[in-house]
């Protein structure tokens, strides 16, 4: 696999249940998905916050996406509603900053289907990829 | 950068008669929660036991830099400086105080230092105000367009303090410029001891804004207009212009008579919050009180004002916990004590911890008053 400089680089947050499941799966079934994801499991996609996100973004980071439990599913309940306040702040944010907001992605996917996680994640970094070119 | 042994001679420490007047009037002495410390213990430390003892003390981070301690120092010992000092050196080793708000702010700053940044912050600017591209007068809001996305769930008033400001500037007959790309300060920077980013910040500032031949800068947050004036041409080189807090500017004679033409009814009782830069750091005490009082207010006074006011509670975005809480707390009761209906701040980060501490549900009704920038309380009589 061809090395992926630092500044293509997309950071993927992913909770440690459904959406960490889904990744895993897409492992285990040898779906490809794009080489510039980094993923970084954190226990609750509630646990985000946008000084993580801007975080990432001031290391150079080209993209940031957030994967999280489906609605209603959550295993602590609300974390990824809060995840998605924690989403539209951030977008804000670097709208204010100039970044092109869409840089920033979000996405739901349930546990153990690696074939969704792979078609959604493909279109998120393309999403990303598309939107480089202002920032 | 300085050796601490420097820093300890440039600041004073070493004349501290070690008489304890400082730790009466710390904040953050008077609440501490767990252990003992203070500026005097702190400055005993620094001059006997060195850097070590220094670096390891909490009251190093937890320092709300406020100033009351040097106002009160018989020997004029610099400790707010004295700590900014510390903490370049403690940053420059690798250390740093809690970042509050999970980094998002100090994040912003360093973002920021982007010289090919091209923001996006002027949505506040409504069509009823008048902005010119040129201008004697440049309006700098800081970062309060930022702080509407960060605190809008605390209903603080960030942008409103801008429409005020330049609503008010408006109708003084003034169209100020204001940057599409101007840049943080950099006062929290400066105060958490990150001065490669304050200088970068800085720098940026200097050259957008000394472009401009603009002879006059106003800002509505005490802490950009410190910066602005003080920090900047010890630092990094002066603006080549005034910078006003709104305070001064409007407290002008000719401004107050063009504001109050006539005598306002006589309103209800209000307290007054002294930030900290503008106050002891500024001197500026009397120009917010003369508004107040032609707005019609009856200004009571808490125990603890002017000279000897009391800090919000927090500073540079560092640092806060069951301590600062405590401190806003107890600001909090000791302005409904004063038995006033409202609260007037002219910093809109006193107004963001208020508003914060506030939410405290154990403390309920205690602490609740009504709290309003004093801008935005010019701007609703014009």
């Amino acid at each position: 696999m061809n090395k992926v400089a630092a500044k293509q680089k997309i950071i993927l947050f992913t909770c440690n249940w459904h959406a960490f499941s889904s990744l895993e799966a897409a492992g285990k079934n040898n779906l490809v998905y794009s080489p510039a994801l980094v993923p970084i499991r954190i226990s609750c996609l509630g646990r985000i916050t946008s000084g993580i996100i801007l975080k990432a973004f001031e290391g150079g980071a080209a993209g940031v996406c957030l994967i999280g439990c489906p609605e209603g599913e959550c295993r602590y309940q609300n974390g990824n509603q809060e995840a998605r306040e924690v989403f539209e702040e951030s977008r804000t944010l670097l709208r204010l900053l100039g970044y092109n907001e869409n840089l920033l992605q979000y996405h739901l996917v349930s546990a153990g289907d690696g074939e969704s996680f792979q078609e959604n994640i493909d279109q998120l970094v393309k999403n990303i990829q598309d939107n480089r070119k202002t920032r | 950068m300085n050796t601490f042994a420097e820093i300890v001679q440039s600041n004073q420490a070493w004349l501290c008669l070690d008489c304890g007047k400082c730790s009466s009037v710390c904040p953050i002495t008077l609440h501490l929660v767990d252990g003992y410390t203070s500026p005097r213990l702190l400055v005993e430390g620094a001059v006997n036991s060195g850097e070590d003892r220094v670096l390891e003390d909490p009251l190093l981070w937890s320092c709300l830099t406020c100033q009351r301690c040097t106002e009160i120092c018989p020997s004029g010992v610099q400790f707010s400086e004295f700590i900014h000092d510390a903490r370049q050196l403690a940053w420059e080793k690798g250390q740093s105080g809690d970042c509050t708000h999970s980094g998002t702010i100090q994040s912003w700053m360093r973002m920021m230092t982007d010289p090919a940044l091209e923001q996006n912050r002027l949505d506040w600017i409504d069509d009823d105000l008048r902005i010119a591209p040129e201008s004697e007068v440049i309006y700098f809001p800081g970062c309060l367009p930022y702080y509407d996305t960060v605190f809008g769930d605390l209903d603080v008033e960030g942008t409103e303090i801008a429409r005020a400001a330049v609503k008010i500037l408006n109708h003084l007959g003034i169209e100020p410029m204001v940057l599409e790309n101007e840049r943080c300060c950099g006062h929290d920077s400066y105060w958490q001891g990150d001065m490669d980013t304050f200088r970068k910040l800085a720098e940026l500032n200097l050259e957008a804004i000394s472009q401009t031949g603009a002879k006059r800068l106003v800002t509505t947050c005490p802490e950009c207009a410190y910066t602005l004036k003080s920090t900047y041409p010890e630092q990094v080189g002066s603006l080549g212009l005034e910078v006003l807090h709104i305070t001064e500017l409007l407290a002008e004679d000719d401004n107050l008579q063009k504001l109050f033409p006539t005598n306002s009814p006589e309103l209800y009782p209000v307290t007054y919050q002294d930030p900290c830069r503008l106050g002891r750091f500024m001197g500026i005490y009397q120009q917010p009180r003369d508004l107040i009082q032609n707005l019609g207010y009856q200004l009571v006074e808490m125990d603890h004002y002017a000279h000897t006011s009391t800090c919000c509670g927090t500073s540079c975005w560092t640092t806060c916990g069951q301590l600062n809480k405590k401190v806003q707390s107890e600001r909090l009761m000791e302005a409904r004590s004063t038995g006033a209906e409202k609260l007037i701040t002219s910093c809109v980060k006193c107004q963001i911890h208020y508003k914060c501490a506030q939410r405290d549900p154990i403390s309920g009704s205690e602490i609740q008053i009504d709290i309003q920038d004093l801008t935005t309380l010019i701007a609703e009589k014009i």
